[in-house]
C-alpha cells in the first residue's frame, strides 16, 4: 500500500513516514500542493494525507485537480479552527478529514477504512449485520434482533446511503443530494429529522453512538462493526 | 433677525383683506339701515365694522372697510343726499374710521408677525433639539448623519441635503434627497468646524425655481451643522476613548498571559522534554512499563497544551473582535448529544446523565461555536466532580431560548465568586492548582454573548455547580 503526504511541515512528514512505515506502508512525501498533484498522478498512491494549510495552494484546489482523474482517497489534515474549509475540502471529494494535533491510531483507523472502502470490490454482500441489525439490501429489508423493523423509503435511503460509505465522514450536502436529490444541500433540517428517527428505530444512542456518529455542522458517520 | 423676516401683514393687500373689509362694511351698512332712526348709531355701528375689520383681517382690510365706511356713513345717514362729504360730521367720522383701522390694523399686524415669529422659532427650536437628540445618542456617526440630513429637508424645503466630513481619517458621507422634487435650485454651502478644526462641509440645496435662502433659514443651517459638527466630535472622542480602553484591557490580558504563559505552557513542555530526554537517553535502562508511563504522560501533556494553546488562540480572537458566529440552523440537543458522544473517554471516571427535550426547535448558531461552549462547560463539570459522581446535562426550551444546564456534584462556587469564574486566567479557591488554563468558561460565556445568549451559574440541590446557558431562537442583534 503506497501512501502519499502531502504537507509543508517537514517533522509533521518525518513523523507521518515514520509511523506509517512501521506499519508496513510504503510513504512518499511532498511539500507543496503542486508536487501533491503531480506525485498523485505519477506514483498512483493508493491513500493521500493532505495538509488543508498548503502554502502555494488551496486544499480543496488540491482535491479539485486530483478528483480530475484519480478517484484515490483523500484523508485532510487541519487545525480545529479550520470548519468550513473541512467541508468544503469534503464536498469537493475529500474522503474524511483529521484534526491536527491527531493520535496516530485515529489516522490509521481512518486511513484503514477509506483503504478498505477503495480496494476491490468484494462481492456484493446481499445482507449486512451489524450486532443484531441485519440490512437485506437485495430486498431492502431491516431487521433488528430477529424482528422486521418498519422503515419508511427515505429512512431506507438514508440508511443504505451511510451504509454503503462506511466509515466515511458524509457532508449534510452530500447526504441530502443522495437521498433527496440534486435539487437539495441545504435543508439541514430534514436530513436530522430523519436521522433521529433512524437513531431510534435502530436504536442507537447519539450520545454514545454504536452506529451513527454526529459531527455538528459538518455530517453523519456510520461507524457500525460490521459482524 | 426682524430686518430680514418675510413682510407680516402690515404690507400685504390681498383678495382676502379687500373682502374682510367689504364684508365687514356690508354688515355694518345692512345694520346701520336697520337701525337708521336712532341718532348716532350709525357712525357707532360702522366704528364697530372698521375695528372687526381690522381685527380679523389686518391693516388693510380695515383701510378698505374705512373707506367703505365713510363712503356708506352720509348714504345710510341722509339717504337723500348722497354722498355730501362737505359736512364736518363725515369728515370727522371719515379720519376716525381711518385712523382707528391704522391702529388697530398695526397692532393686529404686528402681533401676528410676532405670533408667526414665536411660532417658527419654536419650530427651529424643536427642530433643533430633536437634532441634538439625534445626533448625540450615541449612535454610529453614518446613522446619525444619515438621520440629519433627512430631517433637514423637510423643514428647510430643500430638494436635497449632502454632508460629507472626515473623521480620523475616515471619509463619512450622507446624503438625502426629495424625491420627485427638481433640484438645481439655489444652494447654501456651510462648513462643519469643531473647536476651529474644519471636518468637511454641508451643502443644502432648494428645489429649482425657488427664491434663495432667508438670513433665518441660513442661520438655521448653521445652528443643525454645528450641532451636527458637535456631535461628530463626540463621537470621535468615544471612539478614542473605547480604543484606550481596549488598550488598558489587551494590557491587562497580555500581563495575565505572560504570567499565565510561564506557568501553564512550561509545565507541560517540562513534563515533554524530561520524557522524551528520558527514552532517548541510551545509558538508561526503561522497562516496558517504565517506557509506558512516560509515554502516557507525553500524550497527556501534549493534550494538556494543544487544549491551552487552542484555548489561547480563541481568547485572542474574542479580544480581537473576530469571534463571529457562521449562523446555520443548529440543533442543540444534537451538538450535546455529539460532545458527550465525543469526550466519553474522558468521563469515564463520572456518570453522565443527558436528558433531551422532544421536538426542540434549532437555533440560528455556530455549531462549532456551540460543540466548543458545551466542550468547555463539561470539562470543567469534570474538572470539579468528585470521582464517580454525577454530571447530568439537560437540553430544553424556556422563553424564546434553548436552554442547556450542565450540573456537576462538586463542591459548588460561592454567589460572590459566580462572576469572576467567567473571566479569562480566573481559577477557583477551591482548586487554584486544579488543571485548567481558566480560559474555558471565559470562552463559553464569549461565544454565548456573540450568540445574543446568557450564561450563568446556579447552585444544585445538591451544592454543586449548574452552568446554564440560553440560546435565542430568533437571532438577536448584539
Amino acid at each position: 500500500m503506497k501512501v502519499l503526504v502531502v504537507d509543508d511541515e517537514p517533522q509533521i512528514r518525518r513523523a507521518l513516514r515514520t509511523s506509517l512505515e512501521a506499519h508496513g506502508y510504503e510513504v512518499a512525501t511532498v511539500g507543496t500542493g503542486e508536487e501533491g498533484v503531480v506525485a498523485s498522478a505519477d506514483q498512483q498512491p493508493d491513500l493521500v494525507l493532505l495538509d488543508l494549510g498548503l502554502p502555494d495552494m488551496d486544499g480543496t484546489e488540491v482535491i479539485r485537480r486530483v478528483r480530475g482523474f484519480s478517484d484515490v482517497p483523500v484523508i485532510i489534515l487541519s487545525v480545529r479552527e479550520a470548519q468550513s474549509d473541512k467541508v468544503a475540502a469534503l464536498d469537493a471529494g475529500a474522503d474524511d478529514y483529521v484534526t491536527k494535533p491527531f493520535a496516530m491510531e485515529e489516522l490509521l483507523a481512518r486511513a484503514r477504512a477509506a483503504l478498505r472502502r477503495a480496494g476491490p470490490d468484494e462481492p456484493p454482500q446481499p445482507t449486512l449485520r451489524y450486532g443484531g441489525l441485519e440490512i437485506d439490501l437485495a430486498r431492502r429489508l431491516v431487521t433488528l434482533d430477529g424482528e422486521q423493523l418498519h422503515v419508511t423509503p427515505t429512512e431506507y435511503a438514508l440508511l443504505e446511503a451511510l451504509v454503503s460509505n462506511p466509515g466515511k465522514l458524509l457532508t449534510h450536502q452530500w447526504l441530502l443530494r443522495r437521498v433527496w436529490g440534486q435539487g437539495y444541500g441545504t435543508e439541514t433540517t430534514y436530513l436530522r429529522t430523519y436521522i433521529r428517527a433512524l437513531r431510534k428505530k435502530l436504536g442507537d444512542d447519539a450520545s454514545s453512538p454504536a452506529l451513527i456518529v454526529t459531527e455538528p455542522g459538518v455530517g453523519y458517520r456510520w461507524v457500525g462493526e460490521s459482524a | 433677525m426682524v430686518v430680514e423676516s418675510p413682510p407680516g401683514r402690515l404690507a400685504r393687500l390681498t383678495v382676502r383683506s379687500v373682502g374682510i373689509g367689504l364684508l365687514a362694511t356690508l354688515a355694518g351698512t345692512v345694520l346701520a339701515l336697520l337701525t337708521y332712526q336712532l341718532q348716532g348709531a350709525g357712525v357707532a355701528i360702522f366704528i364697530l365694522a372698521v375695528t372687526i375689520a381690522a381685527v380679523s383681517g389686518g391693516l388693510w382690510a380695515g383701510v378698505v372697510a374705512a373707506v367703505l365706511a365713510s363712503i356708506a356713513l352720509p348714504i345710510v345717514e341722509y339717504p337723500d343726499r348722497v354722498l355730501r362729504f362737505d359736512q364736518l360730521r363725515d369728515l370727522i367720522a371719515a379720519v376716525v374710521f381711518l385712523a382707528i383701522a391704522v391702529v388697530v390694523g398695526l397692532v393686529v399686524g404686528y402681533a401676528a408677525d410676532e405670533r408667526d415669529r414665536a411660532g417658527r422659532r419654536e419650530r427651529e427650536a424643536r427642530l433643533l433639539a430633536f437634532l441634538s437628540a439625534k445626533l448625540l445618542s450615541g449612535d454610529v456617526p453614518d446613522r446619525v448623519l444619515d438621520e440629519f440630513v433627512q430631517v433637514l429637508l423637510e423643514p428647510l424645503g430643500l430638494a436635497s441635503c449632502q454632508v460629507s466630513v472626515t473623521l480620523d481619517g475616515q471619509d463619512i458621507e450622507a446624503r438625502a434627497v426629495r424625491p420627485g422634487v427638481p433640484r438645481g435650485g439655489p444652494t447654501e454651502v456651510i462648513p462643519v468646524v469643531v473647536s476651529n478644526i474644519p471636518l468637511g462641509t454641508l451643502i443644502a440645496e432648494r428645489p429649482e425655481g425657488r427664491r434663495s435662502f432667508t438670513r433665518d433659514e441660513r442661520m438655521l443651517l448653521e445652528a443643525a451643522t454645528r450641532q451636527a459638527a458637535v456631535a461628530l466630535d463626540r463621537a470621535r472622542l468615544d471612539a478614542r476613548a473605547r480604543l484606550a480602553q481596549l488598550d488598558a484591557e489587551t494590557n491587562q490580558l497580555r500581563a495575565a498571559m505572560f504570567s499565565s504563559v510561564t506557568h501553564d505552557l512550561r509545565t507541560p513542555l517540562a513534563s515533554i522534554k524530561a520524557g522524551v530526554t528520558s527514552l532517548l537517553d541510551v545509558s538508561a535502562t526503561h522497562d516496558k512499563g517504565q517506557q509506558q508511563e512516560l509515554l502516557t504522560t507525553i500524550l497527556e501533556e501534549t493534550d494538556r497544551l494543544n487544549r491551552l494553546v487552542g484555548n489561547i488562540l480563541d481568547l485572542a480572537k474574542i479580544r480581537a473582535g473576530a469571534l463571529i458566529p457562521k449562523r446555520v440552523a443548529t440543533a442543540v440537543d444534537e451538538v450535546a448529544e455529539a460532545v458527550v458522544a465525543r469526550m466519553r473517554p474522558l468521563l469515564v471516571d463520572f456518570t453522565v446523565e443527558l436528558q433531551l427535550a422532544p421536538d426542540l426547535p434549532e437555533v440560528p448558531a455556530d455549531p462549532v461555536q456551540l460543540d466548543q461552549v458545551l466542550t468547555n462547560l463539561l470539562e470543567n463539570a469534570a474538572r470539579h466532580s468528585p470521582r464517580g459522581g454525577t454530571i447530568r446535562i439537560h437540553v430544553g426550551e424556556t422563553r424564546g431560548a434553548i436552554r442547556v444546564r450542565v450540573a456537576d456534584e462538586g463542591p459548588g462556587i460561592k454567589p460572590e465568586e459566580r462572576e469572576k469564574v467567567f473571566e479569562a486566567f480566573y481559577r477557583g479557591r477551591e482548586s487554584p492548582e486544579s488543571s485548567g488554563s481558566g480560559l474555558g468558561l471565559a470562552i463559553a460565556r464569549a461565544i454565548v454573548v456573540a450568540h445574543g445568549g446568557r450564561i450563568r451559574i446556579e447552585e444544585t440541590t445538591g451544592g454543586g455547580t449548574a452552568m446554564v446557558v440560553d440560546v435565542p431562537i430568533e437571532e438577536t442583534v448584539l
